[in-house]
Formats: structure tokens, sequence, C-alpha cells
């Protein structure tokens, strides 16, 4: 086992319990601890995927600005921890049920399948943010200037809908 | 590609995407306009927001000349299938800004980031008709979806429609997530995300099928939510009643048939190898027809079942446009041009129809201020005028004759009939639902024309003749419709022809 | 490169499954949100595999989307919980009842 094997094995796991504590937790603020820790987990993977970029604005977009304002929406509609959350037992078998059927589903998918193969690439390593910033102005112009519009769009109602009166 | 080609290609674009810049451009107007206007002066942004809606209807129009091409390095396409879609989206949302203006619902509500949200949707429902890349539409399916959110909110005051957004919103952003991880799994078996080369590349190798169709099924989650079919339909009723009529009626028609633009589009193009005569068979492996017709057999029964036992009309409403999708998804499984040429002619009827439904919701609940069909009792002698009208409407949605819907229905079930022994079992399921569908509707036809009223209603109601006009301009299309449909049909026909290879 | 990409996507699909069992068994309106972000990263996570396997940035550029329009959707999405919680003071999708669930 060389070092990066034991590098993704130890981010895989990492992500993998994270995101099982934000689940499991009954205490919101732990929900979004294991959140971040997931989030941050996935950008390690990022890294040996070779995505620099990508892990770099995870960081930024995820950690950063979505789980911040998730916290904000913990922190302006609770009073923290005081109301009790329980889990319906009644829906959680059939929910489990139903999901370890997706799981097995999804295992065969990814095992049984040849995905497409292209014999490796050198493994040497290219920085991918030129050509990502590259791409966005030419081949994805157009999608790239449509979510600047959405964007806008969904400050505006954010805002809209945020704000007190009508 | 060389660079220069490629930015030479979106520069040469832009004279191709000159409807959605109006569009975009009137959103930054409104914006202005809002910023600029005194308060008692907000009704000018309506008239703003209709005349951008014209201007790019115009545009739209001239666009008729231009054939079918694929415009910014393959991202969206320019065809008669597009533009069609595009001029139903614009007539229906100049059709709701006319709805808002009388609204008393909205009275009182800021009218800028409406306008300015309406547009956006606007926009986006032109990008879902015309997107050929994955990324554009999940961008075009996102933007709906989000404008949408919004405006399902927008009597945020009202416990009903922010917690009809809120539930929006999480079936929104979950379909999303299930749609999401279905893209991911056709770009890892093709390794493109250009729907033809996804087309070429899957009809040339046998992918596994098993992937395949796990790929297929999780995105019609996203597709499926647009469309609210069956089983994702449940945002559907509670946002139809919480959201401001006006919103209402559009949701009802716009990101629907939106919905209905993107699956044909992709499915045709992507999952389907073409053959002759202007049918198309289904890849090797996956049989979707079959999954999209049993789909839209579910939809129409669910749809119609539960409209039943519904007290609000709203609600009910809600539940009969489910089931109406699913009748629009019969031209879909058929995998022919006859089918899709249904579907498109159907749609539009669809829109007539229903806006006007939902147009005589809103004159009713201005004047007597309730949906609930106990409310509607003795209408036709309080208000003759909407009473007659919904008739009108009502018997259009059943599919009876003289109407448009009784057209749409004829060419649906010529098309099913005309498409082989495959799907009769289809025909037969929704001409059962048709006779459920008459039930219903004819609960709200009994209690506005036969039974009495409570006494301590007033004796006449005055229906103001802005209502009365908007009522006229939807009864009469929806009778001619039904008796010299030819130009309609002419237009559709034209339009089945989209963008199918580079 | 020994990790063989199956190894992502068997990853990504545990992350992916995590996040529906969160969407299918909290009733926290916050806490469904998370769980739908988890699902996101899950989608993230296969297409950077992919993109890293057919050795093009496409699959990248799609995860910087997916990314943007998550942000939208969370901002619109904790408006309207703030919105609703000013009406009714609770965010559990249970107490949420007016209209059925």
């Amino acid at each position: 086992m060389s070092l990066f094997d034991v590098i993704f094995y130890l981010f895989a796991a990492f992500t993998l319990a994270s995101a099982a504590l934000m689940v499991v937790s009954k205490n919101i603020v732990h929900s979004a601890v294991g959140l971040l820790f997931s989030f941050f987990g996935v950008a390690g993977i990022y890294v040996l995927l070779a995505a620099d970029f990508l892990a770099v604005v995870q960081v930024l977009v995820y950690v950063g600005g979505i789980l911040i304002l998730l916290l904000f929406g913990v922190m302006l509609t609770q009073r923290i921890t005081s109301v009790d959350m329980r889990t319906g037992t009644l829906q959680l078998v059939p929910a489990i049920l139903a999901v370890a059927g997706i799981f097995v589903i999804l295992f065969r998918v990814i095992r049984t399948t040849s995905w497409n193969i292209v014999p490796e690439a050198e493994a040497q390593f290219i920085p991918t943010a030129e050509k990502i910033g590259y791409l966005l102005m030419t081949d994805f112009l157009i999608p790239f200037e449509i979510v600047s519009v959405l964007l806008l769009a969904a400050l505006i109602g954010a805002a809209f809908i945020a704000r007190k009166g009508t | 590609m060389n660079p220069s080609e490629i930015i030479q290609n979106n520069i040469n674009s832009l004279s191709y995407f000159l409807p959605e810049l109006i569009l975009t451009g009137m959103i930054v107007v409104l914006i202005i306009a809002d910023l600029l206007l005194k308060k008692e002066n907000s009704a000018w942004t309506s008239l703003l927001a209709l005349g951008g809606l014209v201007i790019a209807f115009v545009a739209v129009l001239n666009q008729y000349d231009l054939g079918s091409r694929s415009i910014f390095n393959d991202m969206l396409a320019v065809d008669p299938f597009a533009l069609y879609f595009k001029l139903l989206f614009l007539t229906s949302a100049a059709f709701v800004v006319l709805l808002s203006i009388g609204s008393v619902e909205l009275a009182g509500r800021p009218v800028g980031e409406y306008f300015t949200l309406m547009t956006a949707l606007t926009l986006g429902l032109f990008l879902m008709a015309s997107a050929t890349n994955l990324i554009t539409i999940f961008i075009s399916i996102e933007f709906v979806s989000v404008t949408s959110f919004i405006l399902a909110t927008y009597l945020k005051t009202r416990r009903r429609s922010s917690e009809a957004g809120l539930k929006y919103t999480i079936y929104g952003a979950f379909s999303s997530g299930l749609m999401l991880y279905g893209i991911s799994i056709l770009y890892g078996l093709t390794g493109t995300l250009d729907i033809y080369e996804i087309g070429t590349k899957l009809a040339a190798s046998s992918a596994n099928s098993l992937a395949l169709l796990i790929s297929i099924i999780l995105m019609l989650a996203g597709f499926g939510y647009k469309l609210a079919a069956v089983p994702f339909h449940f945002w559907a009723p509670d946002v139809y009643e919480g959201a401001p009529t006006p919103i209402t009626a559009f949701f009802s028609v716009g990101p629907k048939a939106a919905g209905f633009a993107l699956l044909i589009r992709f499915f045709n193009v992507a999952f389907a190898t073409e053959a002759t005569n202007g049918e198309w068979a289904a890849i090797a492996g996956v049989n979707w027809s079959q999954l999209l017709a049993v789909v839209a057999a579910a939809t129409m029964t669910l749809g119609n079942l539960v409209a039943i036992v519904q007290k609000n009309v709203k609600r009910l409403l809600a539940y009969s446009s489910i089931a109406h999708a699913g009748y629009a998804l019969m031209g879909v499984v058929l995998l022919s041009d006859q089918g899709v040429y249904a579907t498109l002619f159907y749609l539009v009827v669809y829109y007539l129809m229903n806006i006007g439904a939902f147009l005589v919701v809103i004159v009713v609940q201005d004047l007597v201020g309730s949906e609930s069909i106990d409310d509607y009792k003795g209408l036709i002698w309080r208000a003759p005028l909407p009473a007659i009208a919904m008739g009108v409407f009502l018997f259009s949605l059943t599919g009876l004759p003289p109407t448009a819907g009784f057209i749409g229905k004829f060419y649906l079930f010529a098309a099913l009939i005309k498409g082989g022994p495959g799907f009769y079992w289809l025909a037969v399921v929704a001409i059962i639902n048709s006779v459920i569908s008459l039930y219903y509707y004819a609960r709200i036809l009994k209690a506005m024309y036969f039974d009495q009223q409570d006494e301590k209603e007033p004796a006449s109601l005055a229906v103001s003749p802005y209502y009365v006009v908007l009522l006229i301009a939807l009864v009469v299309p929806t009778i001619f419709l039904g008796v010299y449909w030819a130009p309609l049909a002419d237009l559709a026909n034209y339009s089945v022809e989209f963008l199918r290879a580079l | 490169m020994e990790i063989p990409i199956s190894y992502y996507l068997l990853l990504s699909g545990i992350l992916f499954t995590i996040g529906v069992v969160g969407v299918l068994t909290r009733r926290n309106a916050i806490v469904v949100f998370m769980s739908i972000e988890l699902m996101l990263n899950a989608v993230n996570l296969t297409l950077v595999a992919f993109s890293k396997q057919f050795n093009s940035l496409d699959g990248q550029i799609f995860v910087f989307f997916v990314m943007v329009v998550a942000a939208a959707e969370v901002a619109v999405g904790l408006a309207l919980i703030v919105a609703i919680f000013r009406l009714k003071q609770t965010v559990s999708i249970d107490k949420i009842n007016i209209m059925k669930w």
C-alpha cells in the first residue's frame, strides 16, 4: 500500500464518518460540525483526484459560504438546542429499507459497469485553474452568464422573503 | 476547435439569442424602474413587464426564418420546436401579468420583485426549451426552480404560502440531487455532456443496461418534478393552493410545458435512434418508452382519483393538472412525430382552458373571498358570465365537443391508436380516466348551475369589466379551436421539427 | 495511481445514500437541507472522478456549476425558513401541518 492509498482511505473514512454523524446526531450544531468535516474530507479527495481548483472552491463555497449560511439559519430560528427533534420510528424503518435497496442497486451498477476506461495519462500534475477559467470564458460562456442571472434572481428573492413586512 | 473559432461562435450566436437578451435586459430595467418609481406609480412596472414580453414575442416571431441551428458551441438550440414553446411561454406569461394586475390577493404587495422574478422565470423556461447540453439542462431547470420557489412564497405573510414554498424548495432540491446523480452516471458511461454526442455514443456501444436504466430513472426524478408526474407530484397540490392564484395558473402551464419540451428533446436525441417515417426506436437495452407509459398511466389515474374528494376548487384544479400531464405524456411515449405533434397541440389547448379555469377562480375569489366548491353554489344566478365561462373551460378540460379540449384529446388518442397495439392499454386507461374526470368536473358544474345558494349571499355580484374582457379573451379561442383548429395544428406540425443531430 | 475509479464511485455512492437517509428520516428543515448538500457533494465527487478518468475538464466544470446553484438554492431555502419561523416559531416539518405533508 502506497502513501497515496493510505491517504485516500483516511480521507474516505473521515468523510463518511462525519457524514454519518451529521445524519444521526440529534443536536443540530453537531450535525453542522459533521457536515463541515465531511466537506473538508471531500475537498481532500478532490486534491487526490488532481482537481486543485475545485478543492479550493469547495472549501470557499461550501465551508465558507453554504455552511455559514446554514449556521446562520440555525441561530436565527432555533433557541440553539432547545427544540427536541425526535426521529419518528414509523418512517425510519421503511426509509432505511428503501435506501438499502437503492444502495444495493447502486453498488451493483458501480461494480458491474466497465467505466469506459481511457488509458491513464502520464501521472503528472497540471494545475487546472487556468484551464477551467479559460473554458468558462469560451465553451461554457453561456452557462456561466446564465448562472449569474440566476444568482441575481436568487439574491432578489432571498432578500424579499427574509425581510420583515409584506 | 481553436480558441478564436470558439469565441467567434459565441459572438455570432448572440444574434440568435435576441429574445433571451431582451428578457434579461427587461429584468434589469424592472429592477431599476422599481427603484425610481414612487409607490403610487408602481402600476407602471406591470405595464413595463408586459411591454418586455411583447417585444420578446416579436423577436421570437422574427426567428422563424432562421431555420434550425445550434448556438453557443452546442449549448442551446434554436429550432421551430423551441420557438413553439417560447411563444407559448410568452403568451402565458403575458396573461399571468394581466391576471396579476387585477388580483385582489396581490394588492398592496411590492410589485417590483414580483414582475422581475416573473420575467426571470420566463427566461428560465426559454432556456429549458432550447437546452442541448447536460450543463444547460441542469442550469435551466434550476433557474426555473429557484425563481418558482420565490414566487410560490410571494404571499409570505400567509402561512399557507410560505409553507408551500418551503415544501416546494425541499422537494425541488431533493429531486435535483437525484437527477444530478443520474447525470453523473450518464457522464460516466459516455464521457461527454453534449446530448448529441451522448446519443451517438450510446447507439454505437452497448452500454451496461442496468447502469443506463438507473441513470434514466434518476434523471426522470428531475423531469418528473417539473411535470408534476407521479411519483414526484407531492409538491403540486400544496404549492398550487398556497401560491398566489395568478402564479398558480402560470405554474400549471409554464414549467410543465417546459418540462415536456426538455423531456421530448433530451430523450429523443440522447436515448433514441431515428428509424423511418418520423418514428424512432429506443436505444437497445432500456425500454424507456414503456417506463414513461407506466408513469403516464399512474399520473393520470392518481390525479383524477384524488381530485374526486377535493373540496377546494384550486386544489381540485391542481390534481386535474397532474392528470393532464399524464394525458400529454401519452404523446411522448409513442416515439413518433405524430405523438410529439399531438402533445404539442394538447399543451396549447391545455394552456387556454387551464388559465381560463384559474381566471374564474380568481374572479370568484375576489367576489366571494373563497375557493371552496360550496361557495360556487348558484353562481349562475349571481354572476352568469364567470359561471358560463367556467362551464366552457370544464367541458374542455373533460374533453367534450365542441371545445378545444376535445380536439386535443382526439389527436392524442389518434396518435396512440396509430402507434400500434403496444399502447392500446394506455388508451383504455386514458378513456376510463376521462370518464372519472367527468364526475368531478360535473360536481363544480352542478354546484354552479343547479344548487341553491345560501340566503345570506347577495343576489348578484358585479364582475369588473376588466375581468369580463379577459374571460371573453379565453372563452372565445377555447370554443373556436374546437371548431376550426387547422392553423394551430399546422403550426404544431411544423414545430415537430427539432434539431436531431449536429 | 493504484486506487481504481470504482473505489471513488463507491465512496460517493455511500455518501449519496447517507444523504438520502438524512432527507427521508430527519424532520428538521435545516438538517434536510444539510443532507441534500451531502447528496450534491456525492454527485460532485462522482463527476470529478470521471473527469479524471476521461482526462477532460468537462466534469469539473459541471461541479463548479452545481456548487453555484447549490449556493443559490440554500440562500432561498434559508430565507424561507426564516420567514416561516417568524410566522410560526418552529422549523420542524412535522409541525408545519396546515397542509398535508
